[in-house]
């Protein structure tokens, strides 16, 4: 199996100021392909900043960190956004759906930068609704929806453009226990019948147990158990 | 343009701030224009009043009446150009039909609803003075050849349906220009009328007949009421105007001399000074909401941070999302903008072609009132500069925004 996530010696020193903070501290970091981890940690450990540069909405300070066989560490802004678009699928805590939009059109939103015709762009978002169990809300504003349910188009969003790698930073932090049941499902099938690689952040360890690997974070280093 | 479906959809999720601030940038670039017109044309009528022609009256008050001796001695005064005699006649038409002589005289049988202006005139001298007022040539001829005959303005012909040839009473309500024998008859010659659109303000309700007529019936002198008098420069009006009254000031009936325009020239003074009050009101008023606006439309923008780091996040460049926010503050702009300009436009068509009003405007002087290209222009620049600010400046700073400090702020 290929390696689909590599971080590679990867330091992340945040300045404040004349104050540094070194939050990542020289980090490798293998995924394989078709791979589900899940990060824990303490608050404050650096998980997000890791998921942030494995999903390349942010740069290490130095060291490599490779994608799809591609290293995303030496793009510039303009060409990582571009990679994004296609390459990552985006699960947050708090959905981050459009308010203004309706379901369909935010799982849409993504295709908006490809050159699909508008009719094969719902087609797809409709598609994706249906793969989260959401097809019978696609014309439900967010705040028709239940945290469960925002989620899981969020989820929708996330693979509507067919990614290979999907990051999620404690996507079920918002949920009660049975919303957070059916999302870690949906995330289960994505990995299993949708062949994702998965890494997702969590403070929950039931959420953990669904992973294949856990990897714990302690201060910038990882762990090993 | 697939990105502007999204555009409209902040709009119109948020229908009620979309249209309250389209509606008070309306407002605002309506006041803007409104008043830049109305300022405009104030300004214009300002440049425009030249004075050649002069009135010569008694000092002491319109009632009393001047020598008509006095003609001529105007007349030598240099930088007079014409004088005619002119006398206020104060007639209306008989309740009576057919005018026979009251029994009783002084009985006030005055129709004042049917009241017009009437003057008896030195024909001769008093209409080459007023080239706007326009006779066809025929009835100018039979004026002059009809010792009852009279002109009147088109308006006063339409509101008592006269024509060339009709004949009617007139009695003054002045004793001095009553006969015995009854009211004077007349018999219309001609209907004059005006370019109202180049000689605004022309009245064309008036009716003007011979001062021998008038003098005849009475059957005896009855002075003059005012000189009419057109000067050679109208830059001397005042000079003249005072070598005139210099002329008479030793005699029994001392005069006074203005412009014809120096009423109105008051008048005009009064109005540019209340236009340039509203003008200043109205730009800090429209200031206001201008800020008002612009401050609604940033916070509009502000509050979209979050928005702004997903699309980022999901891979928008930075410049669509700019694009985005920019766009929509721009539509308001020109939405606002537009409908402000079309505001503006109905109300001065709608006041310069309302029956009544259009007539009390060009009384005043203001029958141009028009939005003028460069004034819709700029109150439609004035509205887009705005929009692209309120939008620009707040969506620069989520542009420069990095996504990760955007969402950590969630
Ligand atoms: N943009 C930033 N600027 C400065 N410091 C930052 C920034 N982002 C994160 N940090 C700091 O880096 C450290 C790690 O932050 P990070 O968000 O990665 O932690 P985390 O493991 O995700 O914590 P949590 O479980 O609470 O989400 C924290 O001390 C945080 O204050
Ligand atoms: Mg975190």
């Amino acid at each position: 199996m290929s390696t689909m996530v590599s971080v590679q010696e990867v330091t992340k020193v945040y300045k404040r100021g004349s104050e540094e903070l070194k939050v990542l501290d020289s980090l490798s970091l293998d995924v394989p392909e078709g791979e589900f981890v899940a990060l824990m940690g303490p608050s404050g450990s650096g998980k997000t900043t890791l998921l942030n540069l494995i999903a390349g909405i942010d740069q290490p300070t130095s060291g490599a960190v490779v994608v799809g066989g591609r290293n995303i560490a030496v793009l510039s802004e303009g060409e990582l956004a571009k990679w994004r678009s296609h390459s990552v699928g985006f699960i947050f805590q708090f959905y981050n759906l459009i308010p203004v939009l309706s379901a369909v059109e935010n799982v849409e939103l993504p295709l908006l930068l490809t050159k699909l015709s508008k009719k094969e762009r719902r087609e797809r978002a409709l598609t994706a609704l249906k793969v989260v169990g959401l097809a019978d809300r696609s014309s439900h504003y967010p705040r028709q929806l239940s945290g469960g349910q925002e989620q899981r188009v969020a989820i929708a969003r996330a693979i509507v453009t067919d990614p290979q790698v999907l990051v999620a930073d404690e996507p079920t932090g918002d949920l009660d226990a049975k919303s957070a049941e059916e999302i870690l499902k949906l995330m289960e099938t994505l990995n299993q019948e949708f062949k994702k690689t998965i890494v997702m952040v969590t403070h929950d360890p039931r959420a953990a147990d669904r992973a294949h690997v856990q990897r714990h974070l302690e201060k910038g280093v990882l762990q090993l158990r | 343009m697939k990105y502007l479906p999204f555009v409209f959809k902040h709009l119109r999720r948020n229908w009620v701030r979309t249209t309250s601030t389209v509606v008070a940038m309306a407002v605002c670039i309506f006041l803007l224009c409104t008043l830049r017109s109305v300022l405009s044309e104030v300004d214009s009528m300002l440049e425009a009043s030249s004075a050649t022609r002069l009135v010569t009256r008694h000092s002491v008050s319109l009632t009393f009446n001047l020598p008509v001796a006095y003609e001529s001695r105007i007349e030598s005064v240099p930088g007079v150009k014409a004088v005619a005699k002119t006398i206020w006649f104060g007639g209306s038409l008989p309740a009576k039909k057919e005018g026979q002589a009251d029994e009783t005289e002084g009985d006030s049988t005055t129709d004042w609803s049917k009241f017009f202006n009437n003057m008896a005139v030195d024909a001769d001298k008093f209409f080459p003075m007023y080239p706007e007022l326009t006779i066809p040539p025929d009835q100018w001829k039979a004026f002059r050849e009809t010792r009852q005959g009279c002109v009147i303005g088109s308006k006063l012909a339409k509101k008592f349906g006269w024509k060339v040839g009709d004949r009617f009473f007139l009695e003054s309500f002045i004793p001095p220009y009553r006969k015995r024998s009854g009211p004077f008859e007349f018999e219309v010659s001609g209907i004059y009328d005006a370019d109202l659109a180049k000689y605004p303000g022309t009245d064309v309700s008036t009716m003007y007949f011979h001062y021998e007529y008038l003098k005849e019936g009475v059957g005896r002198e009855i002075g003059v009421g005012t000189y009419a008098l057109e000067i050679a420069n109208g830059d001397q009006a005042a000079s003249v105007g005072k070598a005139i009254d210099a002329l008479f000031e030793n005699s029994s009936a001392t005069t006074i001399t203005e412009t014809e325009q120096a009423f109105k020239a008051s008048f005009i003074a009064m109005a540019g000074n209340l236009a340039f009050l509203l003008n200043g009101i109205g730009l800090a008023v429209a200031f206001t909401i201008l800020l008002v606006t612009a401050n609604t439309m940033s916070m509009a923008v502000r509050e979209r941070r979050t928005e702004i780091g997903v699309l980022k996040t999901l891979g928008f460049s930075s410049a669509h999302v700019m694009g985005f926010v920019v766009g929509e503050a721009l539509l308001l702009g020109v939405l606002g903008g537009a409908l402000g300009v079309f505001g503006s436009e109905t109300l001065l068509y709608g006041l310069s072609h309302a029956p009544g009003i259009t007539e009390i405007l060009a009384g005043m002087g203001l029958s141009g009132l028009e939005l003028k290209p460069a004034v819709a222009a700029l109150g439609l620049f004035i509205a887009v500069a705005l929009g692209l600010f309120a939008g620009f400046v707040p969506a620069l700073s989520a542009y420069r925004a990095k996504i990760t400090d955007i969402l950590r702020t969630v």
